[in-house]
């Protein structure tokens, strides 16, 4: 079984570890795949503007440069570790209303992608690219600090055909209700800070290429979650 | 005043111990080398790899792994790369989900043509965790030379070589190494690697050079099976806390000698939090406490600038007090700075200023292991005796409600 983490952070938007360090320390404990995946945050809203304000987040002048970044990193992480990085954004449209509020992932994303646009047309946009569509935290989490995005869950019904998996755990949180809904799904940790790495990881049973993982996720058979706990 | 004066006194007498051990260190690395007719590290000289002969002894090196420490790949690659023509890695763990077991794979994949064997292998032969996991490793070893190396400890490819060649005199019961703790990236590691580089270091080449007692730290050890086995073997070490000072007490004290090998290991720690740095001081203090007994006061008094801190708490700052704080810190930092310089420890020069905060830490924690007997070790809690000698602690009955309480107020705070 491949040890996976689709979700992290790095300086280019809010973590607080460098991009190498990340996937040093992720391939110092053993992990197989992992995907760096930055905010892109809407400039559309008081966070966004905030956001892009303060750097927080990859947008279309940088975008080149952080994908070039990843590119390098994976080839030294396969190299050094064995370990397949995946390149990503968190496309995080962020509004004072959890409600309204929602993220998502695109993994192995190829050109960029605003966040401004609607939901269909990012949807589309990525599927497009043959990228892989997670939403992210999609309930109620226990983490005080963090914003609760809502929008997909609520609006499941016209979205969930778009969205190849859900995260059903995130770092310390399960989602009960995307077993209930029998939705495809994965576990992450949400990496910001180094002690994220002991969080809910997945685990797939898959060969180690990127369109392997991907198929694997969508058809959502042999996939399994983990707490890794040191 | 007259208290001041004490205090003052105590803490010139700390900072002249500080002193020695900052000579022991510089002699150690100095003399070591220039016995052997090479350069020293303090010249400034790389250290060459000595030919390698195919008389060499060969050596099982034993990994016990248990959870993931920083640079966990790095460190057990570093072993794989050795320049040395005999020699087996062994990886010991107690269960297949142990999150290290898929690193040693890892490496066991990345160096095939390596003699690597993973041993999984639950054993509850004691209460000493490394020494259980070191149980099956042993047994399964086939060479007559055995290393144990801890799994946080980085090497450099002359390692084996260089420790090796003390075992050619066969008078050498136990070569163990000076540690050098590398990294640091969260304020917890930046301590432990302080701590590590000063008082650690200081102090095992204070006993070793000036007191010529054996002070064996147990992230590298290496020794010949029978040696190990006439002071009983692992069997008789499996209940105690200090196994790594016991094996070299005992060993000395059977006519063999304990080398401390100017060879330096890295101990990487980058992203320690600051609580596993007070929980490993505390279980260190409790160790040296129960071996040391009254000897454990020397600590304090070796700690000058918790000495001179006293003053500044117990009387309300002035002048002088504050003196005698500022210039024992200065005089910390600069000597931890320096030493940090000869042993090439590649830290920020600004992070040495954060040595007095580190010792004013250790000197308060210096007090619980006085009032506390139990430890909490890899999730286990135990009672401690004398010479470290565990033994399991309650988790019910009458007595055991402090502890509950102490659980149930941490978990609360989580």
């Amino acid at each position: 079984m491949l040890l996976c983490d689709f979700h992290i952070h790095t300086k280019y938007s809010d973590g607080s570890v460098e991009l190498r360090r990340a996937v040093d320390l992720f391939g110092q404990a053993g992990f197989d795949v992992i995907a760096i995946t930055d905010h892109v945050v809407n400039g559309d809203s008081s966070f966004g503007k905030l956001a892009h304000r303060f750097r927080f987040t990859v947008n279309d002048k940088n975008f080149d440069d952080y994908m070039a970044h990843v590119r390098q990193e994976s080839e030294r992480a396969y190299d050094k570790y064995g370990m397949l990085v995946i390149p990503g954004i968190e496309i995080s449209k962020n509004y004072i209303s959890s409600d309204k509020s929602a993220h998502i992932l695109i993994l192995d994303i190829k050109e960029f992608i605003p966040a401004c646009w609607s939901y269909e047309k990012i949807f589309l946009e990525a599927k497009g690219q043959d990228a892989l569509i997670v939403a992210c935290h999609p309930h109620h989490t226990s983490e005080m600090t963090m914003r609760e995005t809502l929008f997909l869950w609520n609006n499941r019904d016209k979205y969930a055909k778009y969205i190849d998996a859900w995260e059903i755990a995130n770092r310390d949180d399960v989602f009960n209700v995307i077993s209930l809904k029998k939705y495809p799904y994965i576990a992450n940790s949400d990496f910001h800070r180094a002690r994220h790495l002991y969080s809910w990881k997945t685990l797939l049973n898959c060969e180690k290429k990127v369109e392997a993982v991907k198929r694997c996720i969508r058809h959502n058979k042999g996939v399994a979650i983990t707490l890794f706990r040191n | 005043m007259i208290l001041f004066w004490i205090f003052a006194g105590i803490t010139l007498i700390g900072l002249a111990a500080y002193g020695f051990q900052v000579w022991a260190i510089r002699q150690t690395l100095k003399e070591r080398e220039a016995a052997r007719g090479e350069k020293t590290l303090l010249e400034g000289a790389t250290p060459a790899l000595p030919p390698l002969s195919a008389s060499s002894p060969g050596i099982s090196v034993l990994k016990p792994l248990r959870g993931i420490d920083d640079n966990l790949f790095d460190n057990l690659a570093s072993v794989c790369m050795q320049d040395y023509p005999r020699y087996e890695i062994i990886f010991a763990l107690q269960d297949y989900n142990d999150p290290a077991y898929k690193v040693a794979e890892k490496v066991r994949e990345k160096y095939p043509e390596k003699d690597i064997t993973i041993i999984v292998e639950r054993c509850n032969a004691g209460l000493n965790p490394k020494v259980n996991n070191l149980t099956p490793a042993y047994k399964a070893s086939k060479y007559e030379v055995i290393l144990i190396s801890d799994s946080n400890v980085m090497v450099g490819r002359d390692y084996l070589s260089k420790i090796a060649t003390h075992m050619q005199d066969p008078d050498t019961g136990l070569v163990s190494n000076l540690i050098q703790g590398t990294g640091g990236r969260t304020l917890g590691s930046v301590f432990e690697n302080l701590h590590l580089n000063s008082f650690i270091m200081g102090s095992v080449c204070f006993l070793d050079r000036f007191l010529k007692m054996p002070c064996v730290v147990g992230k590298s050890m290496l020794m010949r099976k029978r040696d190990l086995e006439a002071i009983g073997g692992f069997p008789a070490v499996k209940d105690v806390l200090a196994e790594d000072y016991l094996i070299g007490k005992r060993i000395e004290e059977s006519g063999k000698k304990v080398i401390l090998s100017h060879y330096m290991v890295r101990n990487v720690n980058h992203y320690w939090g600051m609580r596993r740095f007070l929980n490993r001081h505390v279980r260190w203090g409790k160790l040296r406490w129960r071996i040391g007994g009254f000897r454990y006061i020397s600590e304090l008094i070796g700690n000058p600038v918790f000495m001179s801190c006293i003053p500044v708490l117990l009387w309300e700052p002035s002048k002088v007090t504050a003196s005698l704080l500022i210039a024992s810190s200065c005089i910390k930092i600069m000597g931890d700075l320096y030493i940090g310089r000869i042993i090439r420890a590649p830290m920020k020069s600004l992070l040495y200023f954060l040595a007095p905060v580190k010792d004013i830490i250790i000197g308060i924690i210096w007090f619980i292991p006085i009032l506390s007997n139990t430890v909490v070790w890899r999730g286990n809690r135990y009672i401690i005796g004398k010479d470290s000698l565990l033994s399991p602690c309650a988790e019910t009955g009458k007595w055991s409600w402090g502890y509950r309480l102490t659980d149930a107020i941490k978990a609360r705070f989580a």
